[in-house]
This record gives C-alpha cells, sequence and structure tokens, in this order.
C-alpha cells in the first residue's frame, strides 16, 4: 500500500469515532487494524445510541475493561480537563495496552491524549487515511465528505469541509 | 461584572464541592463552578477542535501509519 511503513496494531475507541464512523456507514475503514479495544463505558454509551452496532458489524471489537486504577499522570490530567467516563477509560486502556492508536473526537480527551503521549486522530483522520491507503478511492472519499452534513453527527465547520474537499479532490488529481 | 443562575446538580458533586470548600481549597462553591466552567469552555474551544481537525486531516492524507 502506498505510503503505509506499518499498519497500526491496536487501536482504542472512544465513543465518538465509532458512532460517526457507523453513521457514514464506514467501519469497514477500521479493518486493518489487528485489534480493535472498546473500553466498558463506551461499549455502553455507542450500544445507547446505535443499538445494533456492534451486532451487526463484521468487525470484531472486544470489549475491554480497564485492569487496575488510573496512573496518577492520568488521574492528575483527569482533574485537569472535563472527561467523561469513556475517555477516562480509553485514556487508560491505551496507556495499559500502549495502543497504537487512540480514535476519539472529543477535543478535550485529544488534549488529555498528547499530554500523556499516546498517539491520537478521530473520525475525519480515519475517512482520509482510506484515501491514501487506497481503501476507497479518492472519489469515494469525496463523496463521504460531502454527505457527512447530512449523514453524521460529527460537525465539521462548512468551509473548513470544503477545504478538505478540495485537498482530497487535488490529491485525485495528482494520482491521474 | 457577574450574574446568578440556577443549576440542577448530583448531590454527590455538590457534597464534593463543599469538601473541598471546608478544606480550603477553594473559597466557595461560586469559585469552583467558575473555574470548571472556564476550564470546559477553553479545553472545548472551536479553535482547538478545528486545529485538531486539520491535524486529522494532515495525517490521514500525509501520515505513515
Amino acid at each position: 500500500m502506498a505510503g503505509i511503513e506499518e499498519p497500526s496494531r491496536v487501536v482504542v475507541l472512544d465513543a465518538g469515532p465509532l458512532i460517526h464512523l457507523d453513521e457514514l456507514g464506514s467501519l469497514g475503514l477500521l479493518a486493518d487494524h489487528f485489534e480493535l479495544l472498546v473500553p466498558d463505558a463506551v461499549w455502553n454509551e455507542v450500544e445507547h445510541h446505535r443499538p445494533a452496532l456492534f451486532v451487526s458489524s463484521s468487525l470484531h471489537f472486544r470489549r475491554t475493561t480497564p485492569r487496575g486504577a488510573p496512573s496518577p499522570s492520568l488521574a492528575a490530567i483527569s482533574t485537569l480537563y472535563p472527561l467523561h467516563r469513556g475517555e477516562t477509560q480509553a485514556l487508560q486502556i491505551a496507556m495499559e495496552y500502549e495502543a497504537d492508536m487512540l480514535l476519539t473526537d472529543d477535543t478535550a480527551a485529544r488534549l488529555a491524549a498528547n499530554q500523556l503521549r499516546i498517539p491520537v486522530h478521530g473520525t475525519l483522520g480515519i475517512v482520509l487515511r482510506a484515501a491514501r491507503t487506497r481503501q476507497l478511492s479518492a472519489r469515494e472519499v469525496v463523496d463521504l465528505l460531502r454527505a457527512l452534513p447530512e449523514r453524521s453527527t460529527l460537525h465539521v465547520r462548512p468551509s473548513l469541509l470544503r477545504e478538505i474537499i478540495a485537498g482530497v479532490e487535488g490529491l485525485n488529481q495528482t494520482r491521474e | 461584572m457577574t450574574t446568578t443562575i440556577e443549576l440542577e446538580i448530583p448531590e454527590q458533586l455538590l457534597a464534593q464541592a463543599q469538601a473541598m470548600v471546608r478544606e480550603g481549597w477553594a473559597a466557595d462553591i461560586n469559585e469552583i463552578l467558575t473555574d470548571a466552567l472556564g476550564r470546559y469552555l477553553e479545553s472545548h474551544s472551536a479553535e482547538l477542535t478545528e486545529a485538531f481537525m486539520r491535524e486529522d486531516v494532515e495525517w490521514g492524507l500525509r501520515g505513515r501509519d
């Protein structure tokens, strides 16, 4: 695959990317990761919002309980940022399993992940990565991005979304 | 300038906040709530959210994993 050094192996998921990718019918974009860990609290939250997600997906999501108490660094950071239970568990599990990547769309969780040196990305990154890894054609990614405002609850400022779409279309032209 | 609001919060949360005031970690409940709201707004700013989305765009299109 072009531009790929080594695929991420262990990915911890927060509720946002699971819900947003499911809304877009694009959970399959996670298929090239070795292990998909879903914290208990995130599992419950996702089941509440998208009851069929874990049942209907062909991916194997592993429901994961934190192994112990949060580390002192996570406990300290949790007091600085308004993190929900699922986000805190996701950060903890990412640390415990030395995850290659945490996926979250929550700004505070991303700030905390940066401080804890956990590689972190969001739904947009996964969708755009699909063009780079050729999981989808650039045209298909553009179509997904165009559908984002209507099909997904992920909010992206319209002018930023147009900018991103132009970037992917540019990628397409470069390849052609 | 300040204004007065009514707020419904879980009793346990209020009890924890009152304990912090009693122990001298904050002047009063107002200070704790104002600080908490400030931190929430700071960590959810539109600029920060957009900055993270731009990081995603860069990684998504030009990352190496």
